[in-house]
């Protein structure tokens, strides 16, 4: 479907002429795309590729060299953004097991923020944490505490604490790492919901391009620049998307080898 | 008059009418004299705060950094002994916020890993005591004896006062920032995204780890304060099943080593900071081994 014309006005997200260094090496050059409210977007690409540099960049935690980032028109980390942005971090997925934290108890820590940050009671945003973990499904979990929980689970309650916070723009890094098949079509249809029923707007970060191309209403193909941006039933085949890396003729099961490896920068 | 001997004053009546309820030969008078009241008193306020501040110092994988502070008060008793201080408590109270912002800020900086940082502080004040106690005190005294091993019997009404005001300070301001804080012991970046003062807040936890500290240097010693900061809470993380639990079983924990350390070494005349530290530890023990054992007997329980 096309969803993407649906909103107009300010974009989610805006990125221009981005260059990031990591340790004087440059990871991101001349960056340019923009994000429309209730897009559903996948950045892809291999490792090393500054997937998760730009990611970090858009969130504020790196600094740009150059160009410019705009969240809703603000940029990152400005104050006006606070609670608009839900990170779905892989370390939150990754949690010590010897912390014990239930699944409530881990999603009520999304309603948090700068404004009620001394609040004795957060009982007026109940509603809110009681949503969000009916969104994703685990109403029967969420006394159990997270260690308990299977990888796909997990996530699960790490985006319901990003939805309890009531977050239009959802950011996932890597989601699907680690996961069974059953718990990544059913996170996928999660994340489809959210974008069409919730008007999330969705930029995950992923490097299961078979997934992204079932889900995502665009995508951004990341490798020294980006290489291919545009509608997901538009994206290459491999040995066109070959042809656009500078790499001819290679098969078509060496580069799904590139995506299917596992990835951690 | 302070807020110790406020709240003794309050509770001398309540504790002298069960003091005939208490078990043991000598223990009883932790209930009815005046001076093992406070001592006592001392001891609850102390271990309630640090094991509500032990739990998050675990999730943050920060165990050692009462110790390291600990070291580093001893450095600033030091300090204030050669010079001379009435309560050289006060010289390590400001000797171990110093210490504990400039770990903080060496760790958020990434400037040197976590251990590192508490590794250079703690032997770094504590050769600074030493060296100084040699130099311009009589070396290690009695008085210094009992600020390394702890002393309930050195804490007058001033020390009482400042105990007092230490903890229940700390306690009020960990229970207002308990979720904030918990956001950036889980997931710093999340909780940075969600609008929340990460630096502050780490900023203003390490203070309230330090101050903790001092306050606890008189009744377990500057090296056995781990002891009421950790062993509680990490025994409850065997038997918590949320996060919640965990706080309430640290507090079971953690008063249970200073009710059974104070009346073990009431009775049988062994230090009371080392037989709480002790208690603490065997009760560790007791519930690690019979959870693993329970865990053998019943595979399918893997909790």
């Amino acid at each position: 479907m096309d969803g993407v014309e649906i909103t107009l006005g300010t974009p989610a997200l805006e990125v221009e002429k981005l260059t990031v260094l990591r340790s004087g090496k440059v990871i991101l050059k001349d960056i340019n795309f923009k994000i429309k409210k209730g897009e559903f977007v996948a950045l892809v690409g291999p490792n090393g590729s500054g997937k998760s540099t730009l990611m970090l960049s858009v969130l504020g935690v790196l600094k740009a060299q150059e160009g410019k980032i705009k969240i809703y028109g603000n940029r990152p980390m400005s104050r006006k953004l606070n609670g608009k942005i839900g990170w779905v971090s892989q370390a939150a997925a990754n949690l010590p097991k010897e912390i014990k934290i239930t699944v409530r108890e881990l999603v009520s820590l999304g309603v948090v923020n700068a404004t009620n940050l001394f609040s004795l009671s957060f009982k007026d945003r109940n509603n809110d944490i009681v949503n969000a973990i009916k969104m994703v499904g685990l109403e029967e979990e969420q006394h159990t505490d997270i260690s308990r929980l299977s990888g796909g689970q997990r996530q699960r309650a790490v985006i319901a604490r990003a939805l309890a916070s009531n977050a239009e723009f959802i950011m996932l890094d890597e989601p699907l790492v680690g996961i069974d098949r059953d718990a990544r079509n059913s996170l996928l249809k999660l994340l489809d919901i959210l974008c069409h029923k919730e008007n999330k707007t969705i930029l995950m970060v992923s490097h299961d391009l078979t997934a992204m191309r079932q889900t995502a209403h665009r995508i951004i193909y990341l490798e020294e620049g980006i290489r291919y941006d545009g509608k997901t039933e538009n994206f290459p085949d491999f040995s066109t998307l070959a042809g656009l890396r500078g790499i001819e003729h290679v098969h078509d099961h060496d580069l799904l080898k590139t995506f299917e490896k596992g990835e951690g920068d | 008059m302070g807020l110790g001997t406020f709240i003794h004053d309050i509770v001398a009546p309540s504790m002298e009418a069960i003091a005939p309820l208490m078990p043991g030969e000598t223990f009883p008078i932790f209930f009815e004299m005046e001076m093992m009241q406070r001592a006592l008193l001392a001891s609850i306020m102390v271990t309630v705060v640090a094991g509500f501040l032990g739990v998050f110092l675990l999730i943050q994988n920060l165990a050692l950094i009462g110790d390291g502070l600990a070291h580093v008060s001893f450095g600033g008793v030091a300090v204030g002994i050669v010079l001379g201080a009435s309560s050289p408590l006060w010289y390590a109270l400001l000797f171990s916020t110093i210490s504990a912002i400039l770990i903080y800020e060496l760790q958020s900086r990434e400037l040197l890993t976590g251990d590192a940082s508490i590794a250079i502080f703690l032997t770094g004040m504590l050769a600074l005591g030493l060296v100084i106690l040699r130099v311009g005190g009589g070396g290690i005294t009695a008085d210094i004896h009992s600020y390394l091993f702890g002393n309930l019997l050195l804490i007058d009404r001033d020390s009482l006062d400042m105990i007092a005001i230490i903890t229940l300070t700390c306690l009020c301001i960990l229970a207002v920032i308990r979720k904030p804080l918990l956001a950036c012991a889980i997931d710093p970046l999340a909780a940075r995204i969600q609008g929340l003062p990460v630096r502050g807040i780490g900023l203003l936890f390490s203070i309230i780890t330090a101050a903790v500290v001092v306050s606890m240097v008189q009744v377990v010693g500057t090296l056995l304060v781990t002891a009421l900061l950790v062993t509680p809470a990490a025994t409850a993380q065997f038997v918590g099943k949320s996060f919640r639990s965990c706080v309430i079983w640290t507090q079971v924990f953690g008063l249970a080593s200073v009710f059974g350390g104070l009346l073990i070494s009431s009775e049988i005349g062994s230090g009371s900071g080392s037989t709480i530290a002790l208690f603490a530890a065997i009760i560790f023990a007791v519930v690690a081994i019979s959870k693993s054992l329970s865990g053998i007997l019943s595979p399918t329980n893997d909790n």
